[in-house]
């Protein structure tokens, strides 16, 4: 299977279009009224131009490509303390705007080949991949531990690997491994069981998806198991009649939307088969009337977009052949793929929920300070900038806070304990199961 | 064994500062060593951010007692090339000294410290409807360094230059030692005024961060009328557009009264340069007139059509035009993204941006303008021209935005000839660069009069004995 993973050899004539202009380090909309906030957790954090957004990265690049900057440990530090949210990504206006967040991962890729990448506590995460297929050094037998309470319940979940069925629920390893957000995958099951729908899943046999190998730079590692799960994904559309991949993991999706389409089997695979984030899913059939509300829910939340459910997922709409501007030009963009509203009209319609919005939200929604690996390599700073998160989240007014990812779902938490607040991160599947009951 | 002085130095740095806000990683240099500009690339010796004022005082007497240059920093995106150190030493970061120390809704000023940008005084400006004159710049960039360094902005055709809004400062001297200019010397809590006092903010403004740091400064602001009217019209020829202007101009009825060449209508310019289109006008013009209400409104447009007949009974080519609706939008809705992220300048032309950006008078605009005209297309570059009258008065902004490719030395070579020989033109015609690199500093000072330039150098002298403020940038 080949792949279309850029070099930063090959991203350098790209590179070239920042101006340095620095307009990515800050969010800000005319309005009116006008809206200005932080954007990069690293930037805020650490605050040397380097740091910084887009801008800093970017000089970073363009040093180790000028052959000005060799690898040192502090260079690396530097380029792994990053997110890769890609709020910078959404300020910037020209040509390589498209590709910011493939040049900082063009970097990290470059280390990991020169043997430098990526920093120790990740390398961590490189090894479970090989050792576990999973970046938590979870045994397979583990990953089935969230599925205890369904077979004490006597509701066993398929197993797809015996039993077709239209949809795979693509657990993800975090839901799986990370004990505080098994929350998620327990309630998106039951809430699925509560729906009827005819799902299974791959239990000891699902291995990671690849996304925290290629957001730190491990390309091989990703594609080995990004190859191995298009296998799958094609065995069970062939053999076991799946056409529709759900995930409740904002990695998950990301990667399976974003990076597996780099393959160039990936047309010829995924054909027939839709892969959809859970909320989407729920929120189809809540639109078709076919998920009604049985209680209410009293309470006062706010709504955190992640960054690979939201703009992670925009499409950029880029000049190939100079027919529209010029050759590499940026044209414009297309976010109907970013799910902004949809867990919004799913979420404010909980009989009883008051819905508060905080300041940065959507398209420059403040990042957890969990992606990009660096809850694996830099865990205290990344629930510092969660806290953050959650003292906006605060600000509103809201008791809780809601999002829907399991990473977001994990370090938010952090944040939020690490400040003493009563405020706690929920997943949307979390509530929604807390309001739809069995059927009679 | 005795530790280097660059050691030693950066240990001393990091006593004042801290351990995370001091550096001397050549990664973290080399993010300061360019910027938009065709200006050659140079690194710090040094990165520091101070937070406080006290830190700022002891860096600078640390720098002073060594020897050491300063460059003053907040963010980096003017592009004369103002931060990059022409000799080494410590960059000074300012971005976290960026508090918005007091909005004074009833007097109508703000106290801001240098980190402060656009975006973050819109946000907190509105709040009390109130505005500033914001750049068609970065929303990143720093409202006081803007100030500083002569901007101008949307309010220029009303109040002037952003310098002339400053109503008091506290700079840190080279030597340390803290000073006040404006009211804020009197009394502690009072930054409402410059005057009546000897002018002794000149001391800073327009140095180029040469003269001190300046830690904090009071801004005059003003309240957002609610109804916009934006006058457009066109010419085939800057003699035109520069009658209409001057013409409009006496009404003293626009914030902002600009005039821009075809190319500069472009979003982005083109890059290399092309002919407009035939039968296209050559010269665009926005006037931007506020009014509190309709009939006031009604009464700006009377005045507007009176001009615009006046002039089309002159017989030019005056006529109303629809302004480009992204230009328009990038110029009139600020501060912008737009504009603050080079997509109407660049975007063609990849990397680099720079100017020869001047106060001309207007009755020099066009024969300047058509000698820039030559030399840029004859460098291959589009004349991007703009023209903006100050204040009413009949001089102003005459600046060409010349983008360029900058992964290219060679093409980054051309556009830094063809702008140098455009600012030649400009310096020999009566105008002043302002913001300039110090290409333009040395053609300066081949013209200046030897009492101006002893003058400068006597001052400088005296504020900066050991010439450690962004050394260089005065070309002596």
């Amino acid at each position: 299977m080949e792949w279309n993973i850029t070099t930063l050899e090959e991203l350098e004539d790209i590179l070239w279009r920042c101006t340095a202009c620095g307009n990515c380090k800050a969010a800000y909309n005319y309005g009116p009224p006008p809206e200005f906030g932080e954007i990069c957790p690293a930037g805020a954090e650490f605050g040397f131009e380097g740091f910084m957004a887009s801008k800093g990265k970017i000089a970073f690049a363009r040093g180790i490509l000028d052959g000005q900057l060799e690898w040192t440990d502090e260079l690396l530090d530097a380029i792994y303390k990053c997110t890769v949210c890609a709020g910078c990504q959404n300020q910037c206006e020209l040509d390589h705007k498209p590709f910011i967040p493939e040049i900082i991962e063009a970097m990290r890729r470059k280390s990991v080949k020169d043997g430098v990448g990526p920093m120790p506590t990740q390398k961590k995460i490189a090894q479970s991949m090989r050792s576990y297929n999973n970046p938590y050094q979870g045994p397979r037998r583990v990953r089935m531990d969230w599925t205890r309470p369904f077979k004490k319940a006597k509701k066993p979940i398929k197993d797809i690997n015996k039993e077709p069925a239209d949809i795979l629920y693509y657990v993800g390893c975090t839901g799986a491994f990370n004990l505080p957000a098994r929350g998620v995958p327990v309630a998106t099951a039951s809430l699925f069981q509560k729906l009827g729908l005819d799902f299974g899943i791959l239990g000891e046999d699902e291995i990671c998806c690849g996304s925290t190998a290629m957001r730190i730079g491990d390309a091989d590692e990703f594609k080995r198991v990004a190859e191995s799960n298009l296998e799958t994904f094609k065995r069970l559309h062939e053999e076991r009649g799946v056409n529709t991949i759900v995930t409740s993991c904002a990695g998950c999706y990301r990667a399976i939307k974003k990076d597996y389409v780099l393959s160039s089997e990936y047309d010829k695979i995924m054909g027939g088969i839709t892969v959809i984030h859970t909320v989407e899913l729920l929120n189809n059939l809540f639109k078709e009337g076919k998920l009604k509300f049985t209680g209410e829910l009293p309470w006062k939340v706010t709504y955190h977009d992640p960054c690979h459910t939201g703009r992670h997922l925009t499409k950029f709409v880029i000049d190939k052949d100079g027919s529209q501007l010029w050759k590499g030009a940026y044209v414009g963009l297309n976010e109907e793929d970013c799910l902004y509203d949809v867990p919004r009209e799913i979420l404010q319609a909980i009989p009883g929920i008051e819905f508060t919005e905080m300041e940065r939200i959507r398209d420059n929604s403040y990042c957890c300070g969990g992606g990009g690996g660096v809850m694996t390599g830099y865990g205290d700073w990344a629930a510092k900038n969660a806290s953050k998160r959650i003292e906006e989240g605060m600000k509103t007014g809201a008791e809780h806070m809601v999002s829907i990812c399991p990473f977001c779902h994990y370090n938010l938490n952090e944040g939020s304990r690490r400040i003493g607040s009563e405020m706690k991160l929920y997943d949307l599947v979390e509530l929604l199961d807390q309001v739809i009951a069995e059927p009679k | 064994m005795l530790a280097k002085r660059e050691d030693m130095i950066l240990d001393e740095l990091v006593s004042i500062v801290g351990k995370d806000n001091a550096t001397a990683a050549k990664h973290i240099r080399y993010a300061y060593s360019y910027d938009l500009s065709f200006v050659t690339p140079k690194l710090p010796d040094y990165v520091v951010m101070a937070t406080t004022v006290e830190q700022v005082q002891n860096i600078l007497k640390l720098a002073n007692r060594d020897k050491i240059p300063v460059v003053p920093y907040t963010a980096g995106s003017n592009i004369g090339g103002l931060c990059i150190p022409e000799q080494g030493g410590i960059l000074l970061d300012l971005k976290r000294m960026n508090k918005i120390i007091r909005i004074d809704a009833e007097s109508h000023y703000a106290i801001i410290e240098p980190g402060v940008s656009h975006a973050q005084l819109a946000m907190e400006l509105y709040k009390h409807n109130l505005r500033w004159s914001w750049p068609v710049g970065p929303p990143s960039a720093s409202v006081s360094s803007n100030a500083l360094c002569h901007g101008i902005g949307g309010l220029s055709g009303r109040y002037g230059l952003n310098s002339e809004e400053i109503t008091s400062m506290e700079v840190v001297l080279p030597t340390g030692e803290l000073v006040r200019v404006g009211s804020c010397a009197i009394r502690e809590d009072s930054w409402h005024s410059v005057l009546p006092m000897p002018q002794l903010d000149g001391l800073f403004k327009g140095w180029l961060g040469t003269s001190g740091v300046v830690t904090k400064m009071g801004v005059r602001v003003h309240p957002i009328p609610p109804i916009l009217k934006v006058f457009t019209v066109s010419t085939h020829n800057l003699e035109d557009m520069t009658s209409y202007m001057v013409n409009l101009g006496n009404y003293e009825i626009c914030d902002d009264l600009t005039g821009v060449s075809w190319w500069l209508s472009q979003v982005p310019i083109p890059y290399p340069y092309r002919p407009k289109p035939d039968g296209a006008p050559e010269w665009y013009c926005f006037g931007a007139t506020y009014s509190w209400t309709k009939k006031e409104k009604e009464a700006r447009e009377e005045i507007w059509q009176n001009v615009l007949d006046e002039e089309k009974k002159k017989g030019t080519s005056i006529q109303y035009a629809d302004y480009p609706e992204e230009a328009l939008k990038a110029r009139t809705q600020l501060p912008s993204r737009i504009v603050g992220s080079t997509k109407n300048y660049t975007k063609m032309a990849g990397g680099g941006i720079s100017w020869p950006g001047t106060f001309t008078p207007a009755n020099k605009w066009a024969p300047v303008y058509n000698k820039w005209k030559e030399i840029l297309i004859d460098h291959k570059l589009s004349p991007a021209t703009r023209v903006t009258n100050y204040r009413g008065v009949h001089y102003g902004m005459l600046r060409a935005m010349i983008p360029f490719n900058k992964q290219s030395a060679e093409e980054t070579e051309n556009a830094r000839h063809a702008i140098v020989e455009c600012l030649k033109v400009d310096l020999d015609a009566g105008g002043i660069p302002y913001k300039p690199p110090v290409d333009f500093a040395a053609e300066i000072n081949k013209r200046a009069h030897p009492g101006y330039l002893s003058l400068l150098k006597q001052v400088k002298q005296l504020l900066d004995p050991n010439d450690i403020m962004n050394t260089g940038k005065l070309g002596f």
